[in-house]
C-alpha cells in the first residue's frame, strides 16, 4: 500500500523556490489502477518520481508498505525500487547498445537472481509481450510500440507490486497506444497496482481511479466508470475525496 | 552480481572510443615496460662498484711551466707535502683517473709473440702508495715495494717487470681459475715480460662504456713530465674540507707550476654517467607523460560516455541500481578496455624488447617487469575512471523521467 500524508516538494533554484507538490494526501491500495492527469508543469512527473522513490519529498510523510521512505538511505531506496516498483517511461528508456534480452535483464541483475532464474523471467516476460522471438534484436530494430512492450516486460520482470508509468503511450500512435493500454489493464487485472501519468483523457478514464494535479495540488475525480458518461472530464477539478463527493457535485 | 557480459556486448556496439583507448594503453605498456627495462640496465651499469674509496678521493693536475725543472725531486716533495697535511690518508701520482673517460690501455698476452691473442687492459701507473690511496682491496699477492718504482720519461716505451692486476683481468687471462694468475708471467708490447705479483678485487677502467671496464692493471711507474696528476685520499668526511687546503699548499710551495682541475672522484663519477642519468630521466619523463596522457584519455572517454548516457544511467538507477553498482559498471567497463589494451600491449612490449635485445645486446625483458607494468596500467585505469564513475553514480534516478 502507498500512502502520502501532507506531502510536499519544493525545488530551490538560486533564490527562487518552486512548489511542485503541495499537501498531497493520497492512498493507493493493492490492485488499484490510478491515472494521473493535469496540465504541463502541474507536478505530475514530480508526483510520479516521489511515488517511485526517484525523488524524496521535502515535507510530509510517504509510506510504502508501512515504511517511511523519506527516512531511507539512497541505497535502501534503490533496493526498494528494484523489489517493489516497476517503471515504464514515455521514451521507453531502453539501453540502445543492449539487445532485448539484456535490456530486460538489467533490473534482474540488480536484484541478484542467478542466471537460470533471470533467463526464465526474461523469456516469460518477453513471451507475455509477444516479443520472445526477437530477444536478440536491438531496440533500434523495433517499432515504438514494440519498444514500449519491451519496457513493460523489463518493468514486470522483477514481479513488482507497483507499476509506475510515465506517459506510456505518449510516443505511440493511437492504435499502438490502445494496444499498450490493453496490456496494462491486463497486468492490473492480474493484481499489479498501476499509477499512470497521461495526457490522454480517454486512457485516463479507463483507470479505476483518476487523479488530477494542478499547481502541485492533487484532486481525485472519480472511481466509478458510471461517472465518465456524466461528463466528469468537463468538470473543473475538485477537492473531492470520495466518489460520493464527486457524484454530488456532478448531480449524479 | 557482475555485468561483464552485457558490458562487453555493449562495448562491441560502440567500439571506436574503447579500441582507441585500448591501443593507447597498449602503446603505453609497451613503451613503459621497455623504458623501465632500459633504465634498469643503465642503473645496473651505474651501480657497478669502481673498487675505489670514492667518497674520500679527489685529484688535481699539476702543470709545470718553468724550464730546467727538477721533476723527480719536485714530485717527491709534493707527495711528501700532501701526505703530511692532517686529514690526508695517502697520495700518489697517477697517470689516469678511473671513470674519467681518458686513460691508457694496453694488451696483455700469456705468450710472447706478435701473433698471440691479447686481452685489453686499462693501465694505471702508481707508486707503492697507489693501492692504499685508491682504497682498492689487494686480495692476493703483495703491494709494490719502494724499490720496484721506476721513473718513466714521456718518451719511454719500456715496461717494468711487475704488475698487479684486477680480478676481472685475471679471470680474462685465466678463465675459471683467476687465482692461478698470481706469479704468472704475461707479456706486454708483445714480448716484454711482466710478472703478476698481486691481484686486486676491483678497479674500474677510465671508460664506463667499455665492456672490459673491470679489467685493469697497476704498474710501478712514476711519470716524469710537465703534466702530472695526484690522487689524494682523505679521512672519511674530510674530503671537501681538504680539497682547497691541498690545492693552496701545493700552489704556495712552488710557484713554477699551476695547480688546477681539483675534483672529487664522486664528481667524476657523476660526470661520467651524466648521459646515462639524463637518458634515464628522459625515459622516466616519457613514462610519466605517456601514463598521464593515457589516464586523461580514460577520464575523457569515460566522461564523454557518461554525459552521453545520463538518461541511461538514470534509468539504471530507476530500475534499482545502487550508486555503488553504477560505479562498478564503469570500473568494470574500464577493466575490459584495459584488458584489451594490456593484451595487445604485452605482445607489443615483447616484440619491442626482442628488437631492442637484437639491436643493443641487452638482456631479455624479465617477466616480473612485464607483470609489474600490467598491474600498474590496471591501477592507472581504475584510478583514472574513479572520478568519472563517481560522477556517474551521482546522477539522480529522476533523470530517467526528465529531459536531459
Amino acid at each position: 500500500m502507498l500512502k502520502m500524508k501532507q506531502l510536499g516538494k519544493v525545488f530551490h533554484t538560486g533564490e527562487v523556490s518552486t512548489h511542485a507538490l503541495r499537501e498531497v494526501d493520497l492512498q493507493v491500495n493493492e490492485g488499484d489502477f490510478v491515472s494521473v492527469t493535469g496540465p504541463s508543469g502541474s507536478g505530475k512527473t514530480t508526483f510520479l518520481n516521489i511515488a517511485g522513490l526517484l525523488e524524496v519529498a521535502t515535507s510530509g510523510e510517504f509510506l510504502l508498505d508501512g515504511d517511511n521512505v523519506n527516512l531511507l538511505s539512497d541505497s535502501k531506496r534503490s533496493k526498494m525500487r528494484n523489489q517493489k516498483i516497476g517503471f515504464i517511461f514515455q521514451g521507453f528508456n531502453l539501453i540502445p547498445e543492449l539487445n532485448l534480452f539484456d535490456n530486460v535483464d538489467v533490473p534482474l541483475r540488480y536484484r541478484g537472481f542467478d542466471a537460470k532464474e533471470r533467463k526464465r523471467r526474461i523469456e516469460q516476460q518477453l513471451e507475455l509481450v509477444g516479443l520472445a522471438s526477437r530477444m536478440k534484436h536491438l531496440p533500434s530494430q523495433l517499432s515504438g510500440g514494440q519498444q514500449q512492450r519491451v519496457a513493460i516486460a523489463r518493468a514486470l520482470a522483477t514481479s513488482p507490486r507497483f507499476l509506475l508509468a510515465d506517459e506510456p503511450t505518449g510516443n505511440l500512435d493511437s492504435q499502438m497506444a490502445q494496444s499498450v493500454m490493453a496490456l496494462l489493464e491486463d497486468i492490473n487485472r492480474q493484481g499489479t497496482t498501476i499509477i499512470m501519468v497521461t495526457h490522454d483523457h480517454g486512457l485516463a478514464q479507463r483507470a479505476k481511479r483518476q487523479i488530477f494535479i494542478k499547481d502541485g495540488r492533487v484532486s481525485e475525480l472519480t472511481a466509478v466508470e458510471g461517472l465518465h458518461s456524466a461528463g466528469l472530464e468537463r468538470v473543473t477539478p475538485l477537492h473531492a475525496h470520495t466518489v460520493t463527493d464527486a457524484a454530488r457535485q456532478l448531480g449524479v | 552480481m557482475f555485468e561483464l557480459g552485457p558490458i562487453f556486448r555493449a562495448l562491441l556496439r560502440q567500439k571506436v572510443g574503447a579500441v582507441l583507448i585500448a591501443l593507447q594503453i597498449a602503446l603505453t605498456l609497451s613503451i613503459m615496460v621497455n623504458a623501465i627495462f632500459m633504465m634498469q640496465n643503465r642503473s645496473t651499469l651505474m651501480a657497478r662498484p669502481s673498487g675505489l674509496d670514492e667518497a674520500n678521493l679527489f685529484y688535481l693536475s699539476n702543470t709545470v711551466f718553468a724550464q730546467n725543472y727538477p721533476h723527480q725531486a719536485a714530485l717527491q716533495d709534493d707527495l711528501r707535502l700532501i701526505r703530511s697535511i692532517p686529514g690526508v690518508l695517502d697520495a700518489t701520482q697517477i697517470n689516469a683517473i678511473p671513470l674519467s673517460g681518458g686513460g691508457w690501455s694496453m694488451s696483455l698476452q700469456k705468450k710472447a709473440g706478435e701473433g698471440e691473442d691479447g686481452t685489453g687492459v686499462a693501465v694505471y701507473m702508481v707508486d707503492e702508495h697507489g693501492i692504499n690511496t685508491l682504497g682498492v682491496e689487494l686480495i692476493q699477492g703483495e703491494n709494490f715495494q719502494n724499490t720496484d718504482i721506476r721513473w718513466r720519461a714521456a718518451s719511454a716505451v719500456d715496461w717494468p717487470e711487475r704488475t698487479i692486476i684486477s680480478q676481472a683481468m685475471a679471470e680474462a687471462l685465466f678463465p675459471g681459475n683467476w687465482q692461478s694468475a698470481l706469479g704468472q708471467t704475461v707479456y706486454i708490447n708483445n714480448n716484454e715480460p711482466m710478472q703478476i705479483t698481486g691481484i686486486i678485487k676491483t678497479l674500474q677502467a677510465p671508460w664506463n662504456g667499455w665492456d672490459g671496464v673491470e679489467r685493469s692493471m697497476l704498474v710501478p711507474y712514476q711519470l716524469e713530465g710537465r703534466n702530472s696528476r695526484y690522487m689524494i685520499r682523505t679521512e672519511p668526511g674530510r674530503r671537501d674540507e681538504l680539497m682547497p687546503i691541498v690545492e693552496k699548499a701545493l700552489a704556495e710551495s712552488d710557484k713554477n707550476r699551476i695547480i688546477r682541475g681539483v675534483q672529487s672522484l664522486e664528481q667524476t663519477r657523476a660526470d661520467s654517467y651524466r648521459s646515462h642519468n639524463a637518458l634515464n630521466r628522459i625515459l622516466l619523463l616519457v613514462i610519466v607523460v605517456l601514463t598521464l596522457i593515457t589516464a586523461f584519455g580514460i577520464v575523457g572517454l569515460a566522461m564523454f560516455s557518461i554525459n552521453r548516457r545520463k538518461r541511461q544511467i538514470g534509468t539504471r538507477r530507476a530500475l534499482g541500481a545502487t550508486q555503488l553498482q553504477v560505479m562498478r559498471y564503469f570500473m568494470l567497463e574500464n577493466l575490459l578496455i584495459t584488458s584489451l589494451g594490456v593484451l595487445i600491449g604485452v605482445a607489443a612490449a615483447i616484440g619491442l624488447n626482442i628488437w631492442l635485445v637484437s639491436q643493443f645486446e641487452l638482456k631479455p625483458l624479465e617477466p616480473a617487469l612485464l607483470l609489474t607494468g600490467v598491474i600498474a596500467l590496471y591501477l592507472v585505469g581504475q584510478l583514472a575512471v574513479l572520478y568519472p564513475a563517481r560522477k556517474a553514480a551521482s546522477i539522480a534516478p529522476a533523470t530517467a523521467t526528465r529531459s536531459v
